[in-house]
């Protein structure tokens, strides 16, 4: 278990109207995210699974060799494999080494593949960006002496689970603006917060702030010379 | 590797790490914060699951070429039955005057030997060839040290591996990760000495006092430097 970012308990004292926004602008984007739990947490043993399901071909072709299953798996993989590559290094015959590189490490790593670590799709995927990594530093002549291995060693499988709040982990970028955002008055820290935090318009946030439009830019531009000065951006 | 780091990868590097869309340095020194942060291993880990999904829904790429004969290579090669013994540890490196263990891709990346600079100050810096995108050194800062006043044309990125050191913004110790853009102006100073990893997309400007004289050549070292590595 992580101890509390030291961060956190200063924010604990800021006005709740900050950590609250700090905390939704988090939490939406992580909504979409399958967390790793989700993702395995429904798997059965193997023999259990759907015989077609990309798992059980995988755990064939690392089990018994089943050269049928590879071939299922490669129809099914080499297109997206290639799409990578073409995203990536925009060159065709890389990209078909690419295919050719990655699906051979699935052949070989294909008895190391362990079900219970997630989903043959991420497995697939990782072997994919790290193969793509490695070819594009080769073409680019880089210095090979680190590899995409080195890189993502942990290849998404060693990690040990653990329960993360989702506000021990807030951007860098946003603490330090927040801490200059906090030395300004209360009424022109409400007017930053409505544009720059939240996306309002001029006209928006002075309706929400309920104060005329004129003030609310007057506010605005004192908040921001305010902010400008505190940053420090000495231009000379 | 017990660490409590106070600064972290943004969100969006956490993600192109996870998709492997970065340059060369930035994966470098994201990889080895996630080294020591188990925090961020957890995040890297949703966002590789996040990253697949996208990868399987981006519309497939037919390429022409038929890979019957690939396959049939492929499934003559032998499998791999034992994992490859990865080692977990960090490695101990000796680095000027003391030793100090590295993450892993770090202790890789410097194993071909590294090349001290003085910069004055009391910093000393080595570089490291890695890509062309970034500029990428190790920086040691002598106890009792300070840098010039400077900001960033574009962003720094510093990973302090041992000791700790200062600046207006805060304080920062082993296994922070600290993103610096070109809006901040900055002046590090390290009371006990410190030990970082830095990448940098441009070159630094310094802004105050006699440092300043340094910037036309700061951005003749990074042109060179660059030019040097695409040959």
């Amino acid at each position: 278990m992580i101890a509390k970012p030291a961060y956190c308990i200063i924010m604990t004292q800021l006005p709740m109207t900050l950590d609250s926004i700090a905390l939704s602008s988090y939490t939406v984007k992580e909504e979409s995210l399958p967390t790793p739990a989700a993702s395995t947490a429904g798997y059965l043993p193997a023999e259990s699974l759907n015989p077609d399901s990309d798992e059980s071909l995988l755990t064939k072709v690392g089990g018994q060799q089943c050269k049928a299953a590879f071939n299922t798996l490669f129809d099914r993989f080499a297109n997206r494999i290639f799409a990578h590559g073409m995203k990536i290094t925009r060159n065709e015959q890389l990209s078909k080494d690419l295919v050719q590189e990655a699906m051979l490490i699935v052949w070989q790593k294909a008895p190391l593949y362990d079900i219970s670590k997630g989903n043959a799709q991420s497995w697939i995927f990782t072997i994919t960006r790290n193969r793509c990594f490695d070819i594009l530093r080769k073409l680019k002549r880089q210095p090979n002496f680190v590899s995409a291995d080195d890189i993502w060693s942990g290849e998404s499988s060693e990690i040990e689970s653990c329960n993360i709040a989702e506000n021990d982990f807030i951007d860098v970028e946003f603490v330090q603006i927040k801490k200059f955002l906090l030395q300004l008055p209360a009424a022109q820290q409400a007017v930053v917060e409505q544009i720059y935090l939240y996306d309002k318009t001029h006209e928006e946030a002075a309706a929400i702030l309920q104060i005329p439009l004129g003030t609310l830019k007057s506010r605005l531009r004192l908040a921001m010379g305010k902010m400008r000065q505190l940053i420090g951006t000495e231009n000379d | 590797m017990i660490s409590e780091a106070k600064f972290h990868p943004s969100t969006e590097l956490l993600q192109e790490f996870a998709a492997g869309t970065l340059s060369a340095g930035l994966n470098i020194a994201i990889s080895a914060h996630v080294e020591f942060c188990e925090l961020c291993r957890h995040k890297t880990s949703e966002f590789e699951a996040k990253a697949t999904i996208d990868w399987l829904q981006t519309p497939e790429n037919h390429s022409s070429s038929d890979y019957s004969d690939m396959i049939v290579k492929i499934v003559s090669q032998p499998q791999q039955n034992n994992m490859e013994q990865q080692d977990s540890s960090l490695s101990e490196i000796h680095m000027l005057d003391h030793s100090v263990s590295l993450p892993k891709v770090l202790a890789k990346a410097a194993s071909n030997g590294l090349v001290w600079k003085k910069l004055g100050g009391g910093i000393k810096q080595a570089q490291l060839s890695i890509d062309d995108e970034t500029q990428c050194e190790f920086i040691y800062m002598t106890p009792g040290s300070q840098t010039p006043a400077h900001k960033h044309q574009g962003s720094e990125i510093t990973l302090v591996l041992d000791g700790g050191f200062s600046d207006e913004l805060g304080e920062y110790n082993r296994s922070d990760f600290i993103m610096r853009t070109n809006k901040d102006v900055h002046q590090p100073r390290s009371d006990e000495g410190c030990l970082c990893f830095a990448v940098l997309d441009s070159p630094l400007t310094f802004t105050k006092g006699i440092a300043r004289l340094l910037n036309p050549i700061n951005n003749y070292r990074f042109r060179r430097s660059k030019s040097l590595r695409t040959i």
